[in-house]
């Protein structure tokens, strides 16, 4: 059961007040980017802090600002959260700099994520585009620790360049497994690059799926979406089962703060998920 | 409700009773314009004011307002206790009460905001009613009345205000600090005569027909490219709107680096960084999309959420924008077509 608006209140009356959380455990992932999992200090809060794949958490360094981040650990894993985080501004380079063990604030869960429940019974496409992976990464673990509930599970993931690639570790190990059809992908690749070249669209062409049950999800910089939504469409896909997650500036996180904006809705509190049927509908969006 | 009638050279009595026991903010002179400041002698309130120059909103939430005290070292709170002293407003026309409750709705809520509620429940208003200048509109929207959303409100019938009162503590503070007599036909008649004579006294009638429907459509209007031409990105039209509630969060550190205050200041959507995420996408980066933005979020995005338009009408936007632009014919140019 998700952490709702009440369940929030009832643990924390001001909602722009973080919630103090240890680093229990940095992983470097690339030259830019490294995984961070988190435990939130309060028992209680710990404990009811149930979240959705999609959803969102505010970083907070005081001293620094805020910066909103979407969660890469699986809704079934508790107890912790885990955050894939590039280092690209004030926020993200303090959190770059920060140890094992340094404490961190945060607040969340917020948004609204994917259908999982929705999703399940059925076959699942799921594209990431560069660090597009970080809030799709919660939903693949997801779907792996329920994997009986799901059909065809395809995972499409493009890069710039093999150095680029996240969480390759797992993926490496995937590839061997008859369980997920995982496709990688690099613009540029280099002599160890065993995978495809090109873009992450190239990978369409020899995908079987059977559009009547297949959901998709969609993630990675602003210029990728129109075209996978194109190919998932080509596919025949119906436009509210393409499920797509938008980055916005997400200050406050709780639709007052109006940086999120996105045609006549707020990406932190009516996304940043959202289906294709609805973005179709909102301005500025894809 | 119920209502009293109150003779309107009581107004000065009224007024220091009130200083007593809340501060007193209300419309003052300000060399040839209007400004909402503290009371201190009751002569200086100017019930005759047009409109003040900010709107109630900076008394709610603050153009910087401390949200928290923190220490950098552990990442803990200090305190984060909001100060929201017993205050009252005396002299809001029914295009600022409005605004404040659009206002209500995004700061409660789901996520109640502390800082603004706090004040909010700490702050009686009394309203007054007013004549329609040049640039009011508030008519387009139905926020030329108001009827909740104060304590008292005074309306205007000559040498003496109808008094529409509408809480317990509002009656009590008539009591005990004004002599009010009951209502007579007369009175409501005059009430009636008065409104009737005000709603006909608006320079004109904005055709608002399918507005939000009509923004979608012309989303792609050579209109905003006129308009993003002229806008300057100065944000004047944000800072004074009676409903615009976008915000900026910053930490301040202390002097000596180990403690600080997370502040919010006002924003606007039409500064060009207020929608670059972190990567340097800019969602908006264009100011003829920001222009476009602020309509479509006052007409059409607020709406889809709360059934009113973010808009009252009070026509400070269009007095302060230095492009001439004004929301009346952005509105205009939208139903009829052609420049504005």
């Amino acid at each position: 059961m998700l952490m709702s608006a009440s369940a929030y209140r009832e643990l924390q009356a001001n909602p722009y007040r973080p919630w103090p959380a240890r680093i229990t455990s940095i992983m470097d992932l690339t030259e830019h980017e490294k995984l961070f999992e988190l435990r939130i200090i309060d028992n209680e809060v710990r404990e009811a802090f149930k979240f959705d794949s999609g959803q969102f958490v505010e970083l907070s360094i005081f001293g620094v600002g805020e910066a909103p981040i979407s969660i890469s650990s699986a809704p079934s894993k508790q107890g912790f959260i885990e955050l894939c985080v590039r280092n690209a501004g004030d926020v993200t380079g303090a959190l770059h700099r920060k140890q094992c063990g340094d404490v961190v604030g945060l607040r969340g869960p917020f948004g609204r994520g994917f259908p999982f429940s929705e999703m399940k019974g059925h076959d699942v496409l799921l594209v990431a585009g560069g660090l597009g992976i970080a809030p799709l990464k919660s939903l693949i673990n997801h779907i792996h620790d329920d994997r009986h509930d799901f059909g065809k599970v395809t995972i499409l993931y493009g890069a710039r360049n093999p150095d680029e690639v996240l969480f390759r570790y797992q993926f490496d190990m995937w590839k061997h497994r008859d369980d997920f059809d995982l496709k990688l992908t690099v613009d540029e690749a280099d002599d160890t690059w065993t995978d495809g070249v090109g873009r992450v669209t190239g990978l369409f062409e020899e995908l079987d799926i059977d559009p009547s049950v297949t959901y998709g999800a969609i993630c990675g910089p602003p210029v990728m979406y129109r075209y996978v939504i194109d190919e998932m469409r080509e596919k025949k896909m119906d436009v509210d089962k393409i499920y797509v997650s938008f980055e916005r500036r997400m200050k406050c996180g709780i639709g007052k703060c109006g940086h999120c904006g996105v045609g006549h809705q707020y990406a932190c509190v009516d996304g940043p998920v959202f289906n294709y049927w609805e973005a179709m509908n909102l301005q500025e969006a894809i | 409700m119920f209502f009293r009638v109150m003779d309107k050279e009581r107004v000065p009595e009224l007024v220091s009773g009130l200083s007593e026991s809340f501060e007193l903010f209300g419309p003052v002179a300000k060399g040839e314009k209007f400004v909402l400041d503290r009371i201190e002698d009751p002569a200086e309130l100017r019930l005759d004011f047009d409109t003040t120059l900010l709107p109630p909103k900076k008394l709610f939430f603050p153009p910087e307002d401390q949200m928290m005290r923190f220490r950098v070292a552990d990442n803990e709170v200090l305190d984060d206790e909001v100060f929201a002293a017993p205050r009252m407003i005396f002299g809001l026309h029914p295009c600022d009460i409005n605004a404040l409750m659009l206002m209500d709705n995004v700061f409660t809520g789901d996520y109640e905001d502390p800082y603004y509620t706090a004040r909010r429940a700490s702050t009686m208003i009394v309203g007054v009613s007013c004549v329609p200048t040049e640039s009011c509109f508030c008519n387009a929207w139905g926020t030329d009345e108001v009827h909740w959303g104060f304590d008292v409100f005074l309306t205007d019938i000559g040498d003496r205000y109808f008094v529409s009162v509408h809480s317990v503590k509002g009656a009590e503070l008539l009591d005990q600090h004004v002599v009010t007599r009951e209502i007579t036909d007369e009175d409501t008649a005059a009430f009636q005569e008065r409104t009737r004579a005000f709603k006909s006294s608006f320079t004109e009638e904005l055709d608002t027909a399918q507005l939000p429907l009509l923004l979608d459509a012309k989303f792609d209007d050579k209109l905003w490219d006129e308009l993003g031409e002229r806008c300057l990105s100065c944000g004047a039209c944000s800072m004074v709107c009676p409903t615009c509630y976008c915000f900026d969060v910053k930490d301040r550190l202390a002097a000596d680096g180990k403690t600080g205050v997370r502040v919010r200041t006002w924003d606007s959507c039409q500064f060009s960084e207020f929608a670059e995420v972190a990567h340097g996408d800019n969602f908006r980066a264009s100011r003829a999309s920001r222009v476009k933005y602020r309509y479509y979020h006052k007409q059409w995005g607020y709406l889809s959420k709360f059934e009113r338009v973010l808009c009252v009408g009070c026509g400070r936007c269009a007095k302060a924008c230095l492009a001439g632009i004004s929301p009346r014919e952005v509105v205009k140019a939208l139903e009829k077509g052609g420049e504005c």
